[in-house]
């Protein structure tokens, strides 16, 4: 069953590196968090970045739907969101006299879920079933989600008002926490010559497509990850349990599942401590303390305090 | 206003880790009821209950009424508990300064304080006070049996620290057994190196206030009942071992308090007498070491004549100290009271004979004037025989032929007793006879005294046991300007000198069962049980300075300096530390494979360079700065480390790993020569 896979990964790289590329051209100088985004999507984990508007959330989505070929919807959560405005809604027919399934935004492969802790929870947690079933249940039916379902959640910092904090159960579901970050000054010059840059992601070429994509995420899981580097993960794991919110064993195997694609995005077959060191404050951040940032800082002690092999 | 609820979960989570688990209460109260156990034997009733009461009640929380719950199970409940605690204890005893109340008081609060414990602060205080509790127990006895009642408590402090140590962690119990089963193992050793080779201080450092306890054995006064009702009891009395010989049966008397005074039907001690020096020893002299239990009295006892001063039991001149002294009587009285066990070692003289230093005085011939009869039947006596000594024989010689019986259970004296027993009932115990005996001396101007003290003793093994119930009453009698020692009892019933009471007494009288002479299964375990104590004692609570000296000639070194032992007992309990801590520690770091040992091996090679790796310096970082560090053996350095890396993390068959690590291991053996 695996043997097929076994051998393509290597030789499909090069459209993973076009596919790298040509979002680094719309988001400048976010190269770390565009692989941590396909890393996070090769894993079939679910994104969720914390920043204020404006910098560049929906640029990624966008981009990044357009680059593989997949299909892309957005939704703008409100306090007044309800779960069907997600899912979808029957309706009835008055010409074939039955009730029909309107699918909602939520029958996509990558959905932008815009500012989901403005939805009142309710809301929330329709989505965040969509994500780990990958299925949808309306009227009594359940849907399947495409293969490719992923979700990319924009939070706003949970000190501004209005907000609804996702609680950690909830989180757990998001592999990736991210944080974007204003631009580099010579950056945002850039920027700011070249103007916006939405319109060039609506003339964007995919450079891969869909059947690649299964492919790849294939390919990830045969990505070799060494005892020593397990060591390592479970030391992490160790090390974060001494305070009373420590990482989840699901947790754990989320961390060798992203050091493994951050491994095959910058195309090595196999894992090195780096690898894990450098995913571990995107995925441990949200998990430890319920925010990105303040998160990271956590995570990074953590990693200063376990040697690195 | 949006608060996140995630940090107010936080807060009360983390109030929550210092609040004490219903496992750590149970954990707690199971130490705090086993450490009040062995009190439980000796205190008052209504204090063990009080105490043991409020840590049920604590235990039982949950299914208190809440009223009940917040009223007496808080603070100030438990303040009122031990206020009032310690008001029935000055009630009871009627003093406070004691070993008793304050046991008491301490069984009290330890519980008061379990009752309102909160935080896990807490919980360590009163482990400690538990222990403190636990300690205090050998006041009272310091025998085997003691020690081993203590174990259960020690065990629970065990399971009570690891449970409060890690309180969520909610092991199961066969688990936390083990784990204090472990501990307790690895203390062992510890603790036996400890108590061989600790520097020890050559006597107490405090002693305990006396107590107003009831005395027991023998006191200073006689009455007819008082010795026989002695003779009733099993209790040991004392225990001796000799250094050179054993007395035989008949000269077993075993010295205590001598009477003169007579109110014609009471015996008491006489007029205070001046201390003297121990004569010199004639005839054989035996040297022994006594082992007296306490009597909350003075007396010391030893055999007839005593030819020492008692003297505490070393043999380094240096510890030596005189614990007693002699009274002109020849009685020797302790400098304090004996409140807890003592040793004392003591020579004496086996003679049935001693010149006094000063002639008695006319009490010694007093009779009272109330016995009449008796008076009358000396003087009649007194004119047939001239000699003191002659005299004396015919009264011996006299209740022999008459029709005297020797029994525990006399008929009952009026006002006369003397006169009663010598022509009335003719049957008494010991007591009755030595009185009778002196009465008729002093009668004829002789002048005589009772000597009461324990005639007899078994031997268990190597040493002796004297019981209460070889207590004895025998006479002096002033005759050639020595005190020449009758027993009256022996002219009765010679069978008691020789063997024991047991064998004097008739058939049907109720002997204790340790004084019978058929030995049954039951008295042979007692004996053994005392033999096994006696060593207890010996070995272990009196393990002192001398026997350290000793053990350190055993094994042929001469005792260390005080420093140097201290030295020695850090050195040695540190490495077995680090043994025991160390090990678990090797344990839970998996075992390294060969290949870290490999990289490990390249590291250290590279760190004798003085090039080590930076806390956030990756593998291949560390490789490519060393490489460059190394100046000529660059390649080498940077070859063999990348190869490293790749044998590390990625995947090879095994063969090729099994090849590359072999060459790997050549090259990294170049390298290190090679600097």
């Amino acid at each position: 069953m695996t043997t097929q896979v076994h051998a393509t990964p290597l030789t499909t790289l090069g459209d993973l590196d076009q596919v790298l590329t040509q979002l680094e051209s719309v988001l400048l100088g976010k190269r770390w968090q565009i692989e941590l985004a396909v890393a996070c999507l090769l894993a079939q984990g679910h994104l969720l970045i914390e920043d204020v508007p404006g910098t560049g959330k929906t640029t990624l989505a966008q981009a990044l739907g357009a680059s593989l070929g997949l299909p892309w919807k957005r939704v703008q959560f409100t306090n007044d969101l309800l779960p069907a405005d997600i899912v979808g809604v029957s309706i009835f027919n008055s010409q074939t006299q039955q009730f029909e399934f309107r699918e909602g935004p939520v029958f996509t492969s990558v959905l932008l879920a815009d500012e989901i802790n403005r939805a009142p929870p309710k809301a929330q947690s329709a989505l965040l079933e969509a994500m780990e079933e990958r299925q949808v249940s309306a009227d009594g039916q359940t849907r399947a989600l495409p293969k490719d379902f992923f979700v990319i959640a924009t939070q706003n910092p949970t000190d501004q008002l209005g907000a609804y904090p996702l609680p950690e159960s909830q989180l757990d579901r998001f592999l990736v926490g991210l944080n974007l970050g204003y631009p580099a000054p010579e950056v945002e010059r850039a920027l700011l010559q070249s103007g916006d840059k939405r319109e060039q992601i609506a003339t964007m070429n995919a450079v891969a497509n869909p059947r690649q994509l299964q492919q790849w995420i294939q390919a990830v899981q045969s990505i070799h990850v060494s005892d020593v580097v397990l060591d390592y993960i479970q030391a992490l794991l160790t090390a974060s349990r001494t305070d009373s919110a420590g990482l989840s064993p699901r947790a754990g195997l989320a961390l060798v599942k992203l050091s493994r694609s951050i491994a095959f995005v910058k195309k090595r077959d196999h894992v090195l401590p780096e690898d894990v060191a450098a995913v571990f404050p995107a995925l441990a951040g949200h998990r430890l303390t319920g925010q990105v940032l303040s998160g990271e800082q956590a995570a990074k002690a953590i990693l200063a305090e376990v040697k690195q092999p | 206003m949006n608060i996140p609820f995630f940090k107010k979960k936080r807060a009360a989570a983390k109030l929550q880790t210092d609040a004490m688990n219903p496992r750590s209460i149970r954990a707690l109260a199971i130490l705090i009821l086993l450490a009040q156990l062995p009190h439980v034997l000796h205190l008052p009733l209504w204090v063990s209950i009080m105490g043991c009461g409020v840590v049920a009640l604590k235990l039982f929380e949950e299914k208190l009424p809440k009223l009940v719950k917040k009223l007496v199970l808080s603070s100030a409940g438990m303040t009122v508990v031990a206020i009032l605690g310690a008001v029935l204890i000055k009630l009871h005893f009627g003093y406070m300064l004691g070993r008793d109340p304050c046991v008491a008081l301490l069984f009290i609060l330890v519980s008061a304080k379990f009752a309102e414990i909160r935080k896990t602060s807490d919980a360590v205080l009163l482990m400690c006070l538990a222990c403190f509790l636990l300690l205090t127990q050998y006041f009272y006895s310091q025998s085997f049996l003691s020690a081993l009642i203590t174990l259960p408590a020690v065990f629970a402090l065990g399971n009570a620290l690891a449970v409060v140590r890690d309180p969520r962690d909610a092991r199961p119990a066969q688990q936390n057994i083990q784990l204090v089963v472990k501990l307790l193992l690895q203390g062992a050793p510890l603790a036996l190196f400890l108590f061989l080779l600790f520097p020890r201080l050559p006597g107490p450092l405090w002693s305990l206030p006396d107590d107003a306890t009831a005395k027991t054995g023998l006191s200073d006064s006689m009455a007819p009942g008082t010795i026989s009702s002695l003779s009733l009891s099993d209790a040991v009395a004392f225990r001796v071992d000799f250094q050179n010989g054993i007395p035989t049966p008949a000269q077993r008397y075993w010295r205590g308090p001598v009477l003169s005074d007579f109110d014609g039907r009471k015996w008491q001690k006489g007029e205070r007498s001046v201390d003297v020096i121990p004569p010199e020893s004639v005839g054989t002299t035996l040297d022994y070491t006594v082992t007296l239990q306490p009597n909350q009295q003075n007396w010391l006892f030893a055999l007839d004549h005593p030819t020492t001063l008692p003297s505490s039991n070393t043999d380094d001149p240096n510890q030596q100290r005189v614990l007693g002294r002699l009274t002109g009587d020849h009685q020797l009285l302790s400098l304090n009271k004996v409140s807890s066990v003592m040793q004392y070692r003591q020579q004496s003289s086996l003679s049935s004979a001693y010149r006094p230093a000063f002639a008695p005085t006319d009490l010694m011939t007093q009779t009272a004037g109330v016995n009449v009869k008796t008076e009358a039947f000396a003087n009649k006596l007194r004119k047939k025989h001239r000699s003191d000594t002659a005299y004396a024989n015919a009264v011996l010689e006299w209740f022999n032929q008459e029709d005297f019986h020797y029994t525990l259970q006399p008929s009952l004296l009026g006002d006369t007793p003397v006169d009663e027993f010598l022509f009335g009932t003719k049957r008494g115990f010991c007591e009755h006879y030595a009185s009778a005996f002196v009465v008729l001396l002093r009668a004829a101007s002789i002048p005589a005294r009772v000597v009461t003290g324990y005639l007899g003793g078994e031997m268990n093994g190597d040493y002796m046991i004297v019981r209460q119930s070889d207590a004895h009453a025998w006479t002096e009698a002033y005759i050639n300007g020595r005190w020449q020692r009758y027993d009256p009892t022996a002219a009765v019933a010679p069978q008691r000198v020789e063997q024991g009471m047991a064998a004097a007494l008739p058939d049907d009288e109720p002997v204790p069962r340790m004084a019978r002479n058929n030995a049954n299964w039951l008295k042979n375990f007692q004996l053994s049980m005392d033999k096994f104590n006696h060593q207890w004692q010996r070995m272990v609570v009196d393990f002192n300075n001398h026997s350290q000296t000793e053990l350190w000639e055993k094994l042929g070194f001469p005792k260390p300096k005080l420093w140097h032992l201290t030295l020695l007992v850090l050195l040695i309990s540190g490495v077995w530390c680090v043994f025991i801590l160390g090990l678990p520690l090797r344990n839970s770091g998996q075992t390294k494979s060969g290949v870290e040992k490999l990289w490990d091996k390249y590291c250290a090679v590279l760190n004798q360079q003085g090039i080590q790796r930076l806390p956030d310096e990756t593998a291949h970082q560390f490789v490519y700065r060393a490489a460059k560090q190394s100046g000529s053996k660059h390649d080498k350095i940077l070859q063999l480390g990348l190869q490293l890396i790749r044998l590390r993390f990625e995947p090879l068959s095994k063969d090729k790993a099994d090849h590359l690590n072999r060459t790997l291991t050549k090259q990294l053996r170049r390298i290190k020569y090679s600097f």
